[in-house]
């Protein structure tokens, strides 16, 4: 879908969802809208533009620019077609001679205060101030341009990302609202009256200095060069786009690339991306440079031994001596001693690619994706109770929840886009309850209040789920009607024997859990009987060793008050990277087939036997941690890992080394020589988002293009790497385009029959399941009846972790994320983002730093059972007492040299959320540190090398 | 076969088994837990834990030591 460049449509003021329909003349023509839609929005859709100025259709109306002036048949005067809503029989006039002169003299006295550099100008040719005087006919300025006037006005450059001239500003307040509306941080203001008005950050503050998220919402709002992106003001105006999906979070937003030749030079939010509207955060907007970084690696490599120089090869060399090295492992130890890692990171086709070399190339089932230390509870919890591994909603829907739970999640630092959502439906007067240990954000910001904060301590969450669950049941709050037609009614009724015992109550799980009993109880009750009720939950729930269990509890909620299958309600996992469901509807786990099938279903092995032409082994192979154990074990040797670090990402970084340390093969395909490839003996250079075409599946199990704005740095798109290696491993893959991978998987996939290309080109994107019986797909799931029949009540006993605070280990440390930097940082750390976020920090509560004489700054080791790690400290009360917390976006930092091995029951995902530690005051890094400064700088100098 | 292979194996049953044990009596928690290795452990790993079924010093729990012996006696069928 390439597309000479043309900014996108705007209607002026938003669209409204009335059914009533309005038929009005406008012109001399008749329209018919949507009662409640603007005089200016009806004109727009008829195909007649108004001119204007302070109107934009992400915005609400405001009419203070005085431009878009009608004449109404039957009115007095001149009303702002923005603020007029549509009447039946209506009668406008949008041109007149005496709207023209009204148009021009406004225009007048704009332009009389407006620097006349448009040649110049880095919007010249894409400004709508230009327009718009382009359109009233303006020809001259009759009041000269030496009065008083803003002409030099100092402009903020703080921004890596963009500029405020304020010379340039019209004071029309789109971007104030857009902070506001579709941003909700409220970071900017309009200060000053009259003449004195001017757009400000914060406290009369630099943009860097203030509340500004730079989600980049003003910029796309402003109608004028005021604020500019300092990559057009660079490169120029963009000359051609590409409508593609984000590659960082699970939100999954919709992005037009606009580009000059193969030069990305803007990442413009797409107003038609049903995942976003038109929304972004810094890290789709703006962070898009690391694709261009010179640290790309763009040219196959390999090795024999880890302490070796790379050599650089040609692509046939790397992948033949892989082939070569895995045949001959496999000869030596066995067919299962090989295997595979696939990413989130990567497309839809590229992981059902990974896992079918394995399964047909290896003859095994040992691939496992990155969704193994992330969200694997979120799948085995969610189809034993509902019978899909998939959230329920669209992100959408949230505007019709009246309860909103969020737990074990930070939408508005890890799901930016999501997060604003969220608060413009809190706003509205939705209700919150959050569950979180950390105070985050949403617990408290402009105009925000949770309603109930619980702050659960690390590792109990299952407690606090059950206790919410008793409340329900023994004040009789549940939905009867509901559990009676839709669940199993028999696994009901043992479930609530087990849920009204006493140790469940509230007053019992304090003592675990920290959260007051009162509290509690009150916030079961709002969530039983305030209407609509969501529930949005994240790692902070499925990254326990009792991930699953609260997965399963948070299900039960759902049902037990009626909260599945419309919208409004639903249960809702935000997916950390942008393809963990599409990697899991793919088949990526040991003991699956795409979507979801066992391995040892005859029929579906069948299935995929007869497309494949292979016979496939029915039994599940190795999942990520096992492959760790078996390694350092000896009987595996060789490993092909895809777009995943799984040195600095995964728990117990000393283990993980070890494990790497004894492979015979490591191939690693990515974009960067990353912590892992420092241990690989074949580098094969990955492609980014921008290099190749696909699919990603977000959160709302939203299929969307990813397609190609540029040629891949390397020559081969991932896909194209993927299928070299499982040719000279024995396969056939014979595929031209990712296209026909799709068409394949759509072949082999029930839910995804009704999926392919063309129709994602026709419908924008897709909600999986998509076949006959929903030809356009499913937004909201278990409508009529769950996808397992009826639904499931899991018995959700607590059982504590074994990872316990002591004396030796008093704290407890859970980790997360901060919003200028995405995952293990390899992507964030090479942009400008590094400029909020340089380092990761050790919040720790104002009370534990002064019982430790800790200061705000201090170097702090930290220490848990299995390693240590030193960092700068951040006396914060965002912490509770007994509390710690860090990031994990810079290697160096050895976030997870001490998480551990403990993980969940279920799934074996890494128990990253507590972690027991003690910390003090230290002057020097740990010993792993400088282990990993001593071993990274080696690994560096044997890559220049190679490229000398 | 090393000791701290075992243990791990050890550890993680009696992991599943503690968190499935209010889910009926312990014969029908037994089988669920055998199901769930059936379902996801690995052939070698489930070869392993069979090997051991009837040692009792290597610290399953009872619950565990009655799924282990189910999951032995399906093992031994294929």
């Amino acid at each position: 879908m390439l597309e000479f460049y043309e900014p996108q449509a705007d209607f002026g003021t938003p669209e409204s969802d009335s059914e009533t329909m309005i038929t009005l003349s406008i012109d001399g023509v008749n329209v018919t809208v949507p009662e409640g839609s603007s005089v200016m929005r009806a004109a727009s859709e008829s195909g007649i533009k108004i001119p204007r100025l302070c109107a934009t259709d992400s915005l609400k109306s405001f009419g203070s620019c005085r431009i878009c002036l009608v004449e109404i048949e039957g009115r007095r005067g001149f009303p702002a077609s923005c603020t007029t809503t549509v009447e039946e029989g209506m009668e406008v006039k949008t041109q007149s001679d005496d709207i023209g002169k009204l148009r021009r003299n406004v225009m007048e006295l704009y332009i009389s205060d407006h620097p006349l550099d448009c040649l110049t100008c880095p919007t010249n040719g894409d400004c709508e101030l230009q327009d718009t005087a382009g359109e009233v006919g303006l020809r001259s300025v009759r009041y000269g341009f030496e009065g008083d006037n803003h002409l030099v006005a100092e402009k903020d450059e703080s921004n890596p990302y963009f500029t405020f001239d304020p010379s340039k500003c019209i004071v029309c307040s789109r971007c104030v609202r857009a902070c506001e509306e579709t941003q909700g941080t409220f970071a900017l203001t309009i200060d000053g009256r009259g003449f004195e008005s001017k757009v400000s950050a914060g406290q009369d503050e630099a943009f860097m200095d203030s509340d500004c998220v730079s989600c980049g919402a003003c910029v796309d709002a402003c109608p004028t060069a005021t604020l500019t992106e300092k990559s057009i003001i660079d490169a120029g105006k963009p000359e051609h786009s590409v409508v593609t999906t984000c590659a960082y979070c699970g939100v999954g937003c919709s992005f037009k690339a606009e580009m000059k030749g193969n030069e990305v030079v803007r990442m413009t939010p797409y107003k038609d991306g049903k995942a976003n509207e038109g929304h972004a955060c810094v890290k789709g907007r703006f962070a898009f440079g690391y694709a261009t970084h010179k640290d790309r690696i763009t040219v196959p490599m390999i090795r024999d031994s880890i302490d070796d120089p790379w050599q650089e090869v040609s692509w046939e060399e790397a992948v033949s001596f892989t082939a070569k090295r895995f045949k001959e492992i496999q000869a030596n130890h066995g067919r299962t001693s090989i295997g595979a890692i696939s990413s989130s990171r990567c497309t839809n086709e590229e992981v059902y690619l990974v896992q079918k070399m394995v399964r047909t190339g290896f003859g095994n089932n040992n691939i496992d994706t990155c969704a193994r230390v992330c969200h694997s509870p979120t799948g085995f919890g969610l189809k034993t109770t509902l019978g899909e591994s998939a959230g329920t909603q669209t992100f959408a829907s949230v505007a019709k929840a009246d309860v909103i739970i969020v737990m074990g999640a930070n939408p508005t630092e890890a799901h930016p886009v999501f997060g604003s959502r969220l608060k413009r439906r809190l706003r509205e007067g939705a209700k919150l309850i959050v569950i979180d240990p950390r105070q985050i954000e949403l617990v408290s910001a402009p105009h925000i209040r949770s309603d109930y904060h619980l702050p659960v301590r690390p590792g109990t969450n299952v407690t606090v789920l059950n206790a919410l669950a008793h409340v329900i049941v023994s004040e009789g709050l549940q939905a009867h009607d509901y559990i009676a037609e839709r669940c199993d009614t028999e696994e009901f009724s043992k479930w609530t024997k087990f849920i009204s015992d006493e140790r469940h109550s509230p007053e019992e799980t304090e003592q675990f859990s920290g959260v007051p009993a009162l509290d509690l109880r009150a916030a079961a009750r709002l969530y039983a009987q305030g209407g609509n009720g969501a529930i949005f939950y994240g790692l902070g729930v499925t990254e326990h060793s009792q991930g699953s269990t609260a997965v399963m509890a948070i299900a039960n909620l759902a049902m037990l008050t009626g909260n599945i299958g419309r919208e409004g309600v639903g249960v809702n996992p935000l997916r950390g990277q942008n393809n963990v469901q599409g990697s899991c509807d793919m088949g990526s786990f040991p003991h699956e087939l795409p979507g979801y099938r066992h391995i040892s279903s005859k029929e579906t092995r069948h299935l995929f036997e007869g497309e494949w032409g292979v016979t496939l082994d029915p039994e599940p192979g190795l999942r990520i941690p096992n492959m760790f154990d078996a390694a350092i074990d000896g009987e595996f040797r060789g490993l092909y890992c895809q777009g995943e670090d799984i040195a600095q990402s995964d728990p117990n970084t000393q283990h993980v080394e070890a494990a790497l340390t004894a492979l015979e093969c490591l191939v690693v395909q990515d974009i960067f020589l990353n912590e892992t490839a420092k241990f690989a003996h074949v580098f094969l250079p990955g492609a980014s988002f921008l290099e190749k075409d696909g699919t990603f599946t977000n959160a709302e199990r939203r299929i969307s293009r990813v397609r190609k704005a540029m040629p891949p740095l390397s020559g081969k798109a991932d896909w194209e790497g993927t299928m070299a290696l499982a040719n000279a491993l024995g396969c056939n893959f014979q595929y031209g385009h990712p296209s026909e991978i799709m068409d394949e998987i759509a072949r082999l996939t029930p839910t995804f029959n009704g999926v392919s290309y063309k129709k994602l080109d026709q419908l924008g994107s897709i909600q999986w399941p998509c076949n006959d019986h929903t030809p356009a797909g499913t937004p909201v799931m278990h409508v009529d009846e769950f996808v397992r029949g009826k639904g499931f009540f899991a018995i959700t006993e607590y059982v504590p972790t074994e990872e316990r605070a002591n004396r030796k280990f008093p704290l407890l440390l859970t980790t997360g994320r901060i919003l200028s930097q995405y995952n293990v940082g390899a992507q964030t750390r090479r942009t400008s983002n590094s400029q909020w976020h340089d380092e990761d920090t050790l919040e720790i509560h104002p009370h534990d730093a002064e019982e430790r004489g800790i200061s705000h700054g201090d170097w702090v080791g930290i220490q848990s059972r299995v390693g240590e790690t030193v960092l700068h400290a951040d006396v914060t009360s965002r912490v509770k007492p007994g509390v710690v917390y860090t990031t994990f976006h810079h290697p160096v930092s050895g976030a997870n040299v001490i998480t551990t091995d403990n993980s969940d029951w279920a799934t074996n995902c890494p128990e990253y959320k507590v972690t027991a530690v003690q910390i003090s005051k230290v002057t020097a890094p740990s010993s792993w540190q400088a282990r990993q400064k001593s071993f990274n700088a080696k690994q560096q100098d044997l890559l220049a090398k190679a490229r000398q | 076969m090393s000791t701290s292979k075992i243990d791990r194996l050890v550890k993680m049953i009696n992991q599943i088994s503690l968190n499935m044990s209010s889910n009926g009596s312990q014969e029908q928690v037994s089988v669920e837990v055998s199901e769930h290795l059936t379902k996801f452990w690995s052939p070698p790993m489930k070869s392993l834990i069979s090997d051991y079924a009837d040692d009792e010093n290597i610290g399953l729990t009872p619950i565990s030591r009655m799924a282990v012996t189910h999951l032995a006696a399906l093992q031994s069928l294929k």
